[in-house]
């Protein structure tokens, strides 16, 4: 999913110095040949960067138990949801609520950002349990046969409400956020699907699902499965609202399957009196729910009696609210200056998420100077990462990026881990301005300078100082290269939906665009982003329009790889193949920090930038 | 004077199809997101786009939405619907609006009780130690921007995060019929947030008034008729300076009545201010536009209401 800057980032007070050096030794220690056209691949793999995390403070270390039954958690946020309908939530805000509610067929245990379990599925479907079958054309799933729905639905969950709730992400008045991207296509019988049934789903009985699939991607599809879109909705509440353009399901109506519902769920579906947008939502105890309806690993305590969430604070005042304050967490991004006191003043407080994401530089691929691949490696060579991660707040908020599968995603490692691969224009972290005027020199520029008349647009975020400071980085390394760079900064919605996300816009670079993958699997974060398919009039997530046909066979051919060792090898190859054409410039490997007041035993989901996992989560 | 009356009412309307003229034109005119995007969700195809486009009259010329909305203002007091909760704007501001009311009438009052005391005393005892000091106090308040303030109050004063943990704090706001007490204790800070920087300038303003108007002919003429010094300085001296600041007066109120951003948002008070902020960050163009079609009116209103009130204080004003 794209990444959007919180709104925490706006209101930051100053850099988050926190006397520690940049980890910019991660990245620089290979030496190259000076070969203008490759490099070796999978250049050293380099251990992960050092943090200055202290104790308790790393995310991955977190305990699942430790929580005390009851109470009442006030979560607060700047920001407020874009959609409780799980056919709709697609933003990592979105989840952290979303989740609480609702039993998708599976779930990433909090603690990995790796380890799939059965959720309302009783197993993860594979080719040895017969789960996965058909030489990876069909998927059969088994749901438990005793999960109910919250209040006043009531009933016992079948497949054919989880069978419905895929087939209504295709309804365009749904339209759910990943629909197009994972299952359109994937799905026999999807691709001209408009929200009424889809041959390839089928619910023989009440317990069994059957995905049939137009290739051999079962692999993929389960992991696809973790999304909120499967978890189950009754057609008898759902279907009605869906008629409305867009629907009102998660906006005046929903149904729970999961520990929490909506207050005021019980009395007709209606969510208007627990749920007011931008203001408030009330999570309650879902009476129907049991613990003992998981079959695997994941089995959410449910601790909390009553979860009270608020949006529209201040982000440099909700920080130390929560900081100083009791049973209270934030749910969105703290500021750096939150991050800043907690760190010193309350390190048990606070932890630190590596794998969340990266941000990149894109480059207009199709059009202007950057259709020229060694203007492009110029412009990587030349790019200052480790000045980047300085100005969003130094170590603490991320690693600089040395390719795109980033940490704790499967081809992470086989695609050179921190280090990246070993090309010239892409170990030095730093820039270097010779190596990139070589490349200069190559693309036909003998004084290492570009000389043409073409003036270069690049557009970027004005929300927030980093940000601003990130564009200067950006044209400044541009300029350097003697391109003439016309800097537009705007409201990061407006470029992303007016700007880098419309092919027509011509837009020439954008930095700092941001992404999260939606699943493990490098197909959620190469595909949307650097696949020619992927490439739309509107919403196009391709910003820089990379069409390449090589690369295009190379991720069809990892995602249609069963092995899973074989299929992130060759996953890691299609990230190289970008790093070397210099389809984009990768800026940083994100590090999220999450806070929370001292009698709160925080759990978070890892998979999901660290963020609350409300299911887990108790006080001490 | 009813024909005065009647003849600024109708400019006032003037004044405020204009602002909704404006606030529309600048939409359509600067670099915004588009709507049909944003409200199409991240799956939405680019029919699903095209339809939200004409469903929401984007595809007719601006001219024409310009119509189709103002035609709905005037005729059906329709203010659109929000993009992101599509709920009526209308239902929207009502929602909001009663905790503006609280905020900005609550701190109209104290800045007033405040302010215009200062302002006659400093007047009046000119160059002493009393009228020093509190123009030495207005000039910090006037300096202070409302955001570092209201961070001050409350790193000194909100419970369960400041020093002294005396007031409620951030987030504690409730409506007056939900708990009347609560209501009245999570405003004392927001209040004075408000009201010790306007009360600042209107201090200084009135002190300046007042000191000319004092030195008028006619405030001499009624001391040498033997007229108490009271009855010099207050119905003579003080109804004059003091229409300068019902203008100023006016105009704030007009303006905070649209939606006092910064206190509410730091506060997390839920009110028009707020809302606005909210509707702009989600590119929700009929709430913004809603909230600024308020201001207008109630600027518009409010003035209205003070060149009314010139008549009653100021003899030698006159309409006809």
């Amino acid at each position: 999913m794209r990444k959007y800057r919180s709104v925490a980032a706006l209101a930051a007070t100053g850099a988050l110095t926190l006397g520690v050096a940049a980890c910019g030794s991660s990245g620089s220690s290979n030496s190259s040949s000076s070969s203008s056209s490759g490099g070796s691949s999978g250049g050293s793999t380099a251990a992960a960067p050092k943090l200055p995390l202290k104790a308790g403070e790393d995310a991955s270390a977190e305990s699942l138990t430790g929580g005390k039954q009851g109470g009442t958690l006030t979560v607060l946020s700047s920001e407020g949801f874009s959609h409780l309908d799980p056919g709709q939530a697609y933003f990592a805000l979105d989840y952290q609520v979303v989740y609480a509610m609702q039993r998708p067929l599976f779930v990433y245990m909090p603690n990995s950002q790796t380890e799939l379990s059965p959720n309302l599925a009783t197993t993860i479907p594979t080719a040895a349990n017969g789960g996965i079958t058909d030489g990876g054309k069909t998927v059969t799933v088994h749901i438990q046969p005793d999960v109910k729905f919250a209040p006043p639905v009531n009933r016992v969950v079948t497949a054919a409400d989880v069978k419905y709730a895929m087939e209504r992400m295709a309804n365009p008045n749904v339209a759910g956020g990943y629909w197009t991207s994972y299952f359109q296509k994937a799905i026999v019988g999807a691709a001209a699907a408009k929200g009424g049934p889809i041959s390839g789903i089928e619910a023989p009985n009440a317990t069994t699902l059957v995905i049939h699939l137009t290739q051999p991607v079962a692999n993929t599809i389960v992991q696809a499965m973790s999304l909120p879109g499967t978890a189950p909705v009754p057609e008898s509440v759902a279907g009605p609202l869906d008629k409305h353009a867009p629907t009102n399901f998660g906006v005046t109506q929903l149904t729970a399957t999961g520990p929490y519902m909506i207050q005021g769920e019980q009395n007709g579906n209606s969510i208007t009196s627990g749920f007011t947008p931008g203001k408030s939502l009330t999570l309650v105890r879902n009476p129907n729910w049991s613990a003992s309806t998981y079959a695997g690993p994941y089995k959410p305590p449910a601790y909390l009696d009553q979860i009270n969430i608020t949006n529209g604070g201040d982000p440099q005042v909700i920080g130390p609210q929560v900081l100083k304050g009791t049973s209270m967490v934030q749910l969105d991004t703290p500021s750096k200056s939150t991050v800043q006191e907690a760190y010193t003043k309350y390190p048990s407080q606070i932890t630190f998420t590596q794998g969340a994401g990266d941000h990149y530089l894109t480059l207009n691929n199709v059009k202007g100077p950057f259709t020229n691949v060694n203007v492009r490696r110029a412009v990587y060579a030349n790019l200052d990462r480790v000045a980047i991660i300085k100005e969003k707040g130094g170590a603490l908020t991320g690693t600089p990026g040395t390719h795109f599968i980033y940490p704790g995603t499967s081809g992470f490692v086989q695609a050179g881990a921190y280090a990246g691969p070993n090309y010239p224009w892409a170990v030095h972290t730093s820039g270097d301005l010779a190596v990139a005027k070589q490349y200069m020199k190559a693309a036909g520029y003998p004084s290492g300078a570009y000389t043409g008349n073409a003036t270069v647009t690049v557009v970027g975020s004005d929300n927030g100082a980093d940000e601003l400071a990130i564009n200067q980085i950006v044209k400044q390394d541009m300029t350097e290269l003697g391109l003439k760079v016309n800097l537009i900064q705007v409201d990061q919605s407006i470029m992303y939906s007016k700007y880098c996300m419309v092919p027509k816009a011509e837009v020439d670079g954008c930095p700092s665009g941001g992404w999260l993958r939606d699943f493990n699997d490098p197909y959620s974060i190469l595909v949307p982003t650097f696949s020619t398919q992927a490439i739309t009039p509107t919403a196009n997530n391709n910003f820089g329009q990379v069409t390449d046909p090589t690369l295009d066979d190379m991720m069809q051919h990892a995602h249609l790889t069963i092995d899973p060792v074989q299929s992130a090898q060759a996953w890691a190859a299609a990230d190289e193949r970008i790093v070397n054409l210099a389809e984009a410039v990768p800026e940083d490997f994100d590090i999220q920090p999450n806070v929370f007041a001292s009698n709160v035993h925080w759990v978070g989901d890892l998979w999901n930038e660290g963020g609350v996992n409300l299911a887990y989560t108790g006080l001490k | 004077m009813a024909a005065y009356i009647i003849r600024r009412v109708l400019w006032g309307i003037v004044t405020i199809v204009a602002v909704i003229f404006l606030t529309f034109l600048l939409f359509r005119v600067f670099p915004t997101a588009d709507p049909a995007t944003l409200l199409a969700g991240k799956g939405a195809t680019t029919q699903r786009i095209a339809m939200i486009r004409q469903e929401l009259g984007l595809n007719h010329s601006w001219l024409v939405q310009f119509w189709i909305y103002l035609k709905g203002i005037l005729f059906h007091f329709n203010l659109g619907y929000s993009y992101y909760t599509q709920r009526s704007v209308l239902s929207e501001i009502g929602t909001a609006l009663p905790a503006t009311l609280s905020l900005t009438i609550g701190a109209v009052v104290l800045w007033i009780l405040i302010g215009i005391p200062i302002g006659i005393l400093s007047a009046l005892k000119r160059g002493s130690i009393w009228d020093r000091t509190a123009m030495i106090g207005a000039l910090t308040f006037v300096s202070m921007p409302t955001f570092w303030f209201g961070l001050i109050l409350i790193y000194f004063f909100a419970q369960s995060l400041g020093l002294l943990q005396i007031f409620p704090g951030p987030g504690s706001y409730v409506g007056f019929t939900a708990d009347p007490v609560k209501w009245f204790g999570a405003l004392i800070l927001p209040w004075l947030v408000l009201a010790l920087t306007q009360a600042a300038i209107y201090s200084r303003l009135l002190r300046g008034n007042l000191l000319d108007v004092m030195g008028e002919d006619y405030i001499r003429t009624a001391r040498a008729k033997g007229l108490p010094n009271r009855r010099v300085v207050y119905k003579h001296g003080v109804r004059s300076a003091i229409t300068p600041v019902l203008t100023v007066l006016a105009i704030d109120l007009g303006a905070l009545l649209g939606g006092a951003v910064i206190t509410e948002r730091i506060f997390e008070i839920h009110g028009v201010g707020l809302l606005n902020i909210t509707a702009i960050g989600n590119s929700d163009f009929p709430v913004v536009q809603g909230t600024t079609v308020l201001a207008a009116v109630f600027v518009v209103v409010a003035n209205i209401g003070v060149d009314i009130a010139y008549a009653y204080l100021d003899p030698r004003v006159r309409y006809t």
